[in-house]
């Protein structure tokens, strides 16, 4: 998509690079992340100009709480996801936030809408398609309520009317599904 | 080992990798994936798979969004060494100063409000107190008003019959059935035909309740009812009595009667007698 070439490093050289706080690691942080990240916390927050900022406190965040991130917890991006999306939910409980969404325009709800019922038409999501052949459609809302809108496996068992038990098992089923179909 | 079977089949670990799990269950997980090869292995491939998954569902940002947020980082790049990683981010304390000091206005606003609703309600409570007394006192006045209005009446009333030379006074002395000293002054108008009994030169014997007195009139040889009255030493009055038509008369007279009064005299109980 952009003329410039995108800077990738290895997981190892990445972490080493934020570590010793090299001006490449930020930038190379951005472009191998940004766009996954984003994909979580856009569909947390719709609105664009919002979800824009939480993105940009997430880098922040992660550039300035770096030293708290060990290799031993696990992999980088399970770390800054669980940051941009806790950023996320924290802006979507915010009382600014709140304020702001009440004074939605019309015309702001029309693309709202849209966006929602996924009629815009969208190239990034392509991909998509035979993912969603692979999960079982109640494996998949699970898996989404928590993942990508930020709920507690004890709230989506709330919202979907289902024992916590089961929402335990269909997340493992899912995530078992996914794990099948990207290996 | 099939404990650690038993923990990988809970669903614990994804809900690690979810980001969903207390902090106590985070630190058991990680000591669990320290010690046990098994559960670290699971643990990173549960985390590879989600990482595929939000690459399959990544949202490109916008092409600005890049260079605003590289340098909103770099622009402090030399004192982010100095950074210590605990700290919050400055624009969380750029925030939280504002919303304090409304908050705090509100509250002071509210508690004054609230005093001054108060007060003004006890003010009220107390004004509305003194109106009831003051009507209270009017309605007292008034009726001493009414009162003392009515007994100028009475008196002017009184005073026009000792004005008025129609009438006659006639004392009524005592018989031999009365006490002596007993007796009874009464004023007589023959033009208006009136008879009145001076309550206040009035002296007789208490009457008990069985009885009354009743007065008369002797015209023509026969006795003509004019009414009854008690003996009342509080009455001071003039009391008006029948209507007499006759314009001549022998003598008045007054006899103690059974309460209600009697059609003829009980002669033998006449009291006062006297004659023009």
């Amino acid at each position: 998509m952009s003329k410039k070439r995108k800077i990738s490093l290895s997981e190892e050289e990445l972490v080493l690079a934020l570590r010793n706080r090299e001006k490449i690691a930020i930038e190379a942080l951005y472009d191998m992340y940004s766009s996954s990240l984003y994909g979580v916390i856009s569909r947390i927050i719709t609105d664009t100009a919002a979800a824009e900022d939480v993105l940009q406190e997430t880098f922040v965040k992660i550039w300035h709480s770096f030293s708290s991130y060990s290799t031993e917890k696990g992999r980088l991006f399970t770390w800054m996801v669980n940051i941009a999306r806790n950023l996320a939910i924290d802006k979507l409980r915010s009382k600014d936030f709140k304020n702001q969404n009440k004074n939605q325009e019309l015309e702001n709800n029309v693309t709202f809408i849209d966006e929602q019922r996924n009629t815009v038409y969208k190239p990034e999501l392509l991909g998509i398609k035979e993912l969603v052949e692979t999960l079982k459609p109640e494996q998949k809302s699970i898996l989404d309520l928590v993942y990508f809108k930020g709920y507690t496996h004890v709230e989506a068992a709330d919202e979907l009317g289902v024992p916590l038990g089961t929402i335990k098992t269909r997340l493992r089923m899912a995530i078992l599904q996914l794990r099948k179909h990207f290996n | 080992m099939e404990d650690i079977k038993a923990y990988i089949e809970s669903g614990i670990l994804e809900l690690y990798v979810l980001g969903d799990i207390t902090p106590e269950e985070k630190l058991q997980v990680e000591t669990m994936a320290a010690n046990h090869p098994v559960i670290k292995a699971e643990l990173d491939d549960i985390e590879r798979s989600m990482e595929q998954y939000a690459e399959h569902n990544a949202v490109e940002p916008s092409e600005q969004l890049r260079s605003r947020v590289l340098n909103s980082i770099l622009t402090n790049f030399g004192d982010d060494r100095n950074f210590d990683a605990k700290n919050e981010p400055v624009v969380n304390n750029v925030v939280a100063l504002p919303t304090q000091k409304p908050n705090n206005f509100y509250k002071y606003a509210f508690a004054a409000c609230l005093a001054l609703l108060i007060a003004s309600g006890i003010a009220l409570m107390n004004l509305y107190n003194k109106l009831q007394e003051s009507n209270t006192q009017i309605a007292i006045l008034q009726s001493n008003n009414q009162h003392i209005a009515n007994r100028v009446n009475f008196v002017e009333g009184e005073l026009g019959i000792l004005r008025d030379t129609s009438f006659k006074f006639l004392k009524l002395n005592a018989t031999a059935h009365a006490p002596a000293g007993a007796a009874v002054t009464i004023a007589w108008s023959p033009a208006k035909k009136k008879v009145m009994i001076d309550m206040a030169s009035l002296k007789m014997p208490l009457n008990d309740k069985a009885h009354q007195y009743q007065l008369w009139a002797i015209v023509a040889g026969k006795p003509v009812d004019l009414g009854v009255f008690d003996a009342n030493p509080d009455s001071t009055d003039m009391k008006e009595m029948k209507e007499i038509a006759a314009v001549k008369t022998d003598a008045f007279a007054v006899t103690l009667e059974p309460r209600g009064g009697s059609v003829n005299p009980t002669m033998d109980e006449m009291m006062v007698l006297g004659k023009f």
